[in-house]
C-alpha cells in the first residue's frame, strides 16, 4: 500500500474540483465520503513530519499522513487543482 | 457490599476528616507538586491504586521492575513514584520519618510520610518497564525527567478535590462506582479505556465487548453493563480536548446508540505511560478496583510508534499466573467500514479484506479538522454536533488541545481553602 495525504472533499473543496473539471478525482470512501489521496513517497513523508510536527504517519491502518494543519492542505489541495495532477508533492515541499 | 480490590486486598480510602486535617498539617515542611503527581495523590486516597497506600518504596520499584510485583508479591507493572530534587531536601532538610504537606493550586492537599528516601537508575527503570531506553517513547521521557531521588511512604488526603463541570458528572471513586453498579444490578460490567471522541468503530467495539462479557447470562434483565473509562491527564497538542471526550461519549447513551440501563461513562485520572502491554495490565488492576469484571483491549492497547507490537497487549495476560489478576480480558480485533457488507463490521468476521476500509481516531480528526461531517455510519451525528458545541465552549473554537486550551483551560478539579 502506498502512502498518501488524504484530503477530505468538503462543498467548497468540491466545487472546486467540478469548475476545474476534475470531479472524477475525487473517489468515495467510508460509506460517502470523498476524499482525493495525493501520493508521497518515503523521503516526502520524512520531510513532511519534520516540517509538520503535527502531522502524524497513520501506519497501522490506513498508510496516510493525517492531522496536517488545514491550510497546509488547503495548498496542496490547490496545488492539485493548479497542475490538474495528483503528482505534486515534490514541486510543494520545494519551498519547505 | 464488596470492597475488595486488586491483590485481594480491601479497597481503603486514606482521607482525614477536615477539623483533624487542619490541626495535621500545622508546622509540616511544605512541598509543592505538580500535575502528574496530584493526579496520583487523588488516585492512591480513594483507592483507584489498591494495594498501593502511598507512593512506591525501592523494594517495591525493584519488584515492579524486575518481576511486575509488588515487594508484597501483588502483581504491579509501573512504578508509581514520587520524585523531588536533591536540592529541595537539602534545602527544607527532609529526612526519614518527617512527615511533609503536599502542596497543589497553592493548596495544602495531602501528607506525605517519608519512610524512604532513595536513589534508582532511571535508565534501568525505562529499560525494564518500557522495554527501551530511547527518549522518543513518552514513558520514558517521563521516567528521565524524574528528579534525582524518590520518596517511599503512605499518602493521606487533607482536603478533597471538588471536581469542575462537566467532568463532576463523571468522576466517582471505586466505592461509588460499586455501588452505583449495585443500584444498576450489574453483575458483569466491561471497561472501555478511552482518549478519544468515539467513532463508531469504538460504539461496536463496545458493543461486541458486551456481547462477549455477558454470555451465558439471562438476557429477560440487564446484568451487564459498559464503563467507559475516559483516561484524564497530561494533554498534548492535537488531542481532542477532555470535555469533548467525555461528552461525547456520553451522547451515544443520551442519543440512543446504547440503552440508559446498559452504558455509563466515567473518568480516571492518569497520565498515560504509553508502556502498551505493561500498561494494558495496569489499566486492568486499575479497573479491577473501580469493581469491573471485564476489560475489553483492542489493537495496539496503550502503544506509541513500533516499540511493541499490535497484539502484544493481549499476549501479555497468557503470562499473569491464575488469580493474580480478578479481571477478564476481552481481545477484540478492529471493526473496519466494508463496501460490500455496507456497514461498519468485524475484521474477525468479515470475509473481504481486500476491500475493507479501515478507520483510526487519528482518521477522523484528519477528517473533522478539514471541515467535513463524517456519515453517520461512520461518526453519529450527534457527536459531531457535541464535539463542535464543545469546541465553542470549552476548547477555544477548537475540539483540539491548542496552546490556549492548555494555558487557560478550567481545572479537571479545585482544591478548596482548608481552614
Amino acid at each position: 500500500m502506498s502512502i498518501t495525504i488524504n484530503i477530505w472533499i468538503n462543498e467548497e473543496r468540491y466545487e472546486k474540483l467540478q469548475k476545474a473539471g476534475l470531479a472524477n478525482m475525487a473517489q468515495e470512501v467510508l460509506a460517502g465520503l470523498k476524499v482525493i489521496k495525493v501520493p508521497v513517497t518515503e523521503e516526502q513523508k520524512d520531510k513532511i513530519l519534520k516540517v509538520f510536527p503535527t502531522a502524524k504517519y497513520d501506519s497501522a491502518t490506513t498508510k496516510s499522513i493525517e492531522l496536517l494543519p488545514r491550510e497546509v492542505k488547503d495548498k496542496i489541495f490547490d496545488m492539485v487543482i493548479e497542475k490538474q495532477s495528483l503528482e505534486i508533492m515534490d514541486e510543494f515541499l520545494k519551498s519547505y | 457490599m464488596n470492597y475488595i480490590g486488586h491483590g485481594g486486598k480491601e479497597i481503603v480510602e486514606r482521607i482525614m476528616p477536615r477539623e483533624q486535617a487542619v490541626e495535621a498539617i500545622k508546622g509540616l515542611t511544605e512541598v509543592t507538586i505538580r500535575g502528574q503527581i496530584a493526579r496520583e495523590v487523588i488516585d492512591i486516597a480513594y483507592g483507584f491504586f489498591t494495594p498501593l497506600e502511598g507512593f512506591m518504596t525501592r523494594a517495591d520499584v525493584e519488584g515492579v521492575c524486575n518481576e511486575m510485583k509488588l515487594a508484597n508479591g501483588v502483581l504491579w507493572p509501573i512504578p508509581i513514584v514520587f520524585d523531588i530534587s536533591d536540592e529541595e531536601i537539602k534545602e527544607k532538610n527532609i529526612k526519614e520519618g518527617d512527615k511533609l504537606l503536599l502542596k497543589y493550586q497553592d493548596k495544602p492537599m495531602a501528607i506525605l510520610e517519608v519512610e524512604e528516601i532513595f536513589t534508582y537508575d532511571k535508565k534501568e527503570m525505562a529499560k525494564k518497564v518500557y522495554g527501551t531506553d530511547e527518549e522518543k517513547h513518552p514513558g520514558v521521557a517521563r521516567t528521565y525527567n524524574y528528579k534525582d531521588k524518590f520518596i517511599g511512604g503512605k499518602v493521606t488526603l487533607v482536603n478533597e478535590p471538588v471536581m469542575n463541570p462537566p467532568f463532576d458528572q463523571f468522576f466517582f471513586t471505586p466505592k461509588q462506582l460499586r455501588q452505583k453498579f449495585a443500584e444498576k444490578g450489574w453483575q458483569r460490567i466491561v471497561a472501555h479505556q478511552t482518549r478519544n471522541v468515539p467513532h463508531t468503530g469504538h460504539e461496536w467495539l463496545m458493543k461486541g465487548a458486551w456481547l462477549s462479557a455477558h454470555g451465558e447470562l439471562p438476557v429477560e434483565k440487564t446484568v451487564t453493563g459498559i464503563l467507559v473509562n475516559a483516561i484524564i491527564g497530561e494533554k498534548r497538542k492535537g488531542d481532542y480536548i477532555d470535555e469533548a471526550i467525555v461528552l461525547c461519549h456520553d451522547v451515544l447513551r443520551k442519543a440512543g446508540y446504547f440503552r440508559e440501563d446498559v452504558h455509563m461513562t466515567s473518568i480516571a485520572l492518569w497520565d498515560m505511560r504509553y508502556a502498551g502491554p505493561k500498561e494494558a495490565v495496569f489499566h486492568a488492576i486499575l479497573r479491577t478496583n473501580l469493581g469491573l469484571t471485564h476489560h475489553m483491549f483492542g489493537r495496539d492497547h496503550a502503544g506509541v510508534g513500533t516499540y511493541y507490537d499490535p497484539y502484544d497487549a493481549h499476549r501479555i495476560f497468557d503470562r499473569i499466573p491464575e488469580g493474580a489478576l480478578n479481571i477478564k480480558p476481552v481481545r477484540v480485533l478492529e471493526w473496519w467500514y466494508c463496501p460490500v457488507c455496507g456497514e461498519v463490521t468485524y475484521s474477525g468476521l468479515c470475509g473481504h479484506k481486500d476491500k475493507a476500509q479501515g478507520f483510526s481516531g487519528t482518521l477522523i480528526r484528519s477528517i473533522i479538522q478539514d471541515g467535513v461531517k463524517p456519515p453517520r455510519l461512520i461518526f453519529r451525528p450527534e457527536v459531531f454536533d457535541l464535539i463542535m458545541e464543545c469546541a465553542e465552549k470549552y476548547g477555544f473554537g477548537s475540539p483540539f488541545v491548542t496552546d490556549r486550551y492548555l494555558k487557560e483551560r478550567q481545572d479537571i478539579f479545585t482544591l478548596p481553602d482548608l481552614k
